[in-house]
């Protein structure tokens, strides 16, 4: 049996400075503050009650929030997991604080935190962003993780993601429409390396970019450009916490009855961006100190 | 009424023709289309040339339009002198070097250098460029001038140009379905400002981009967009001082008699709606 995801929900990321964290999150990225308490900062991008956390916590304590259907599926991906000698910890206090019916979480073999989340809440308002970006909601998350082959197993595996395209050994992950939701990228530690949002265009896209001072500073990371593989304009900028965040538009669109193949793209630069753009994310072009070269999913390591 | 079928080809003196072949070809992404004694013709699209440098005085500039027929030019040349624009019947040799059947050259009331054309010469191959840079074709010219006011009369009076937007003073004119083929741009000199080659796609911008920064060329303005013809474009320096565009998406305008111009200010965001600054003299105030 698979666990299937409903939805990509949110991001949690633990910040020494949360007052810089807000101030970046409805400065920059026009985000609306949903809900304030003393140790979390929980920010709305759509109609999900909330898509960012930020929390006073250790900078490094990050994850990512899957919604599943019922208690069920969380009950069965327990003992699923658990035959892969992974725990999965039913968490009722943070439940309440994350405003769902049921949480359980897990960390995977490369170190990334899921949180499982069931009945999640929609917000009956409409979004108001803080500032015209023109963001149309939580589009991706990039992944660091320090076992791509494992977590990328894991997740086809257990939770029936689709693996839609690869660029050297990082896997690009699907579940609906979208070309991918995830993104695990080989790394020396795991975390969240960048947190993406549709915008409505290529527009909103560039005038970010102009916004960025691109000539004077060093806030952007990558782009504007074109990914070959999912054929999203982007443009990648520094936020707080060594956190990335993005802006993607347009992009190809999936049957998820009928999905394409996956491809393997190159490992580098031009994989990422057919623009040619700068790229100043280590992850990305091949800089990173990955642990070892990992070995692939059913390619045994030599 | 002087009726402009199409802007045809721009032919440029240069005192360094090999550099300025090698720009044309490696950064611009041109063809050649034929090398002869002290100049080159270059290709971007179907016609067996848009572009010709020349040994000479790089301020020598010469933009050149077509005509539908010969009764249209000697018409056209008539109306000229009359206005009291002395006119230059082309001999046949320097029709030969123009690859056109006949054409008459005169100058506008700024001093810019204007040849009409009947019959320039199609090619029966196929443009295909030194780089893929995308290049759908030479699209339009921007033109110095002393009184944007009274050039404006000119070419809509004179000629069949139409107003599609303005800039401050600067009048985008359009002389078919294209948001413009000529733009005046207040200045104190005469010459062309700008020279503009479409591209296939906003990718195509945004690549060469990249691709223009890295050959250590100076992007003078972009990659943006414009409020007023909606087109992508990209500006850059080129030899003598010239500024080539690339550009995208222009916007057609069909209906003629519902269209209504519309007024830009003539500063930054009249000129693009991503925030890109211009460093183009002209573009500034």
């Amino acid at each position: 049996m698979q666990i299937a995801i409903e939805q990509l929900r949110y991001v949690v990321l633990g910040t020494r400075d949360p007052e810089a964290a807000r101030r970046f999150a409805v400065a920059e990225l026009g985000l609306q503050v949903a809900n304030e308490s003393a140790d979390e900062i929980a920010l709305r991008s759509d109609e999900r009650q909330y898509s960012v956390v930020f929390a006073k916590d250790d900078a490094r304590r990050q994850a990512v929030g899957l919604e599943v259907r019922d208690d069920a599926v969380l009950l069965a991906a327990s003992a699923i997991l658990e035959s892969r000698g992974i725990a999965l910890v039913r968490d009722p206090a943070l439940a309440s604080r994350r405003n769902v019916r049921a949480l359980a979480a897990f960390t995977t073999h490369g170190g990334v935190r899921v949180e499982l989340v069931v009945r999640p809440q929609h917000q009956a308002w409409r979004f108001f962003p803080a500032r015209d970006t023109g963001i149309t909601g939580l589009a991706a998350v990039s992944l660091r993780s320090t076992d791509v082959a494992a977590d990328e197993m894991l997740f086809a595996e257990v939770f029936g993601m689709r693996i839609a395209d690869w660029i050297g050994d990082a896997a690009y992950l699907g579940f609906d429409g979208a070309h991918h939701r995830l993104a695990l990228h080989p790394a020396s530690r795991a975390g969240v390396l960048a947190v993406e949002f549709g915008v409505e265009g290529i527009n909103q896209v560039m005038q970010q970019f102009y916004r960025l001072r691109p000539e004077e500073s060093e806030a952007i990371a990558h782009g504007p450009g074109r990914r070959p593989v999912s054929d999203q304009v982007f443009l990648t900028f520094r936020g707080p916490d060594e956190v990335l965040y993005a802006f993607v538009a347009e992009g190809r669109q999936v049957d998820p009855a009928a999905p394409p193949r996956p491809r393997q793209f190159a490992d580098g630069p031009a994989s990422h961006c057919s623009w040619g753009s700068e790229c100043r994310v280590p992850e990305l072009d091949g800089r990173a100190a990955a642990p070892a070269r990992p070995s692939l999913r059913g390619v045994p390591r030599p | 009424m002087i009726h402009l079928r199409d802007v045809s080809y721009v032919r440029l003196g240069t005192r360094d023709l090999e550099g300025a072949t090698r720009y044309a070809t490696a950064i611009l992404g041109l063809e050649i289309s034929e090398r002869s004694r002290g100049a080159v013709h270059f290709k971007s699209d179907q016609r067996e040339h848009t572009l010709c440098y020349f040994e000479g005085d790089p301020a020598d500039q010469v933009v050149a339009f077509e005509v539908d027929s010969r009764v249209e030019l000697d018409a056209a040349g008539a109306e000229l002198e009359r206005l009291g624009h002395p006119v230059h019947r082309g001999t046949a040799d320097e029709a030969a070097l123009r690859k056109v059947r006949d054409f008459v050259a005169f100058r506008d009331p700024t001093g810019n250098r204007i040849e009409l054309v009947w019959r320039p010469q199609m090619g029966a191959r196929r443009y295909r460029g030194e780089r893929d840079a995308g290049i759908t074709g030479f699209s339009h010219v921007g033109l110095c001038t002393t009184d944007a006011v009274r050039d404006e009369a000119f070419w809509t009076t004179v000629c069949n140009a139409r107003v599609s937007d303005r800039i401050g003073d600067a009048p985008l004119l359009r002389i078919d379905e294209i948001h413009h083929k000529i733009a005046l741009f207040p200045t104190n000199r005469a010459g062309i400002q700008h020279i503009n080659h479409q591209v296939e796609t906003s990718d195509d911008v945004q690549r060469s981009f990249h691709f223009i920064r890295e050959q250590g060329i100076p992007v003078v303005f972009g990659p943006g967009r414009h409020p007023t013809s909606s087109a992508r474009f990209l500006y850059f320096e080129g030899p003598d001082g010239m500024v080539y565009e690339y550009s995208s998406g222009v916007r057609s305008i069909a209906d003629e008699l519902m269209y209504r111009e519309r007024q830009f200010e003539f500063a930054p965001p009249g000129f693009c709606e991503w925030g890109a600054k211009p460093g183009i003299k002209e573009f500034k105030s």
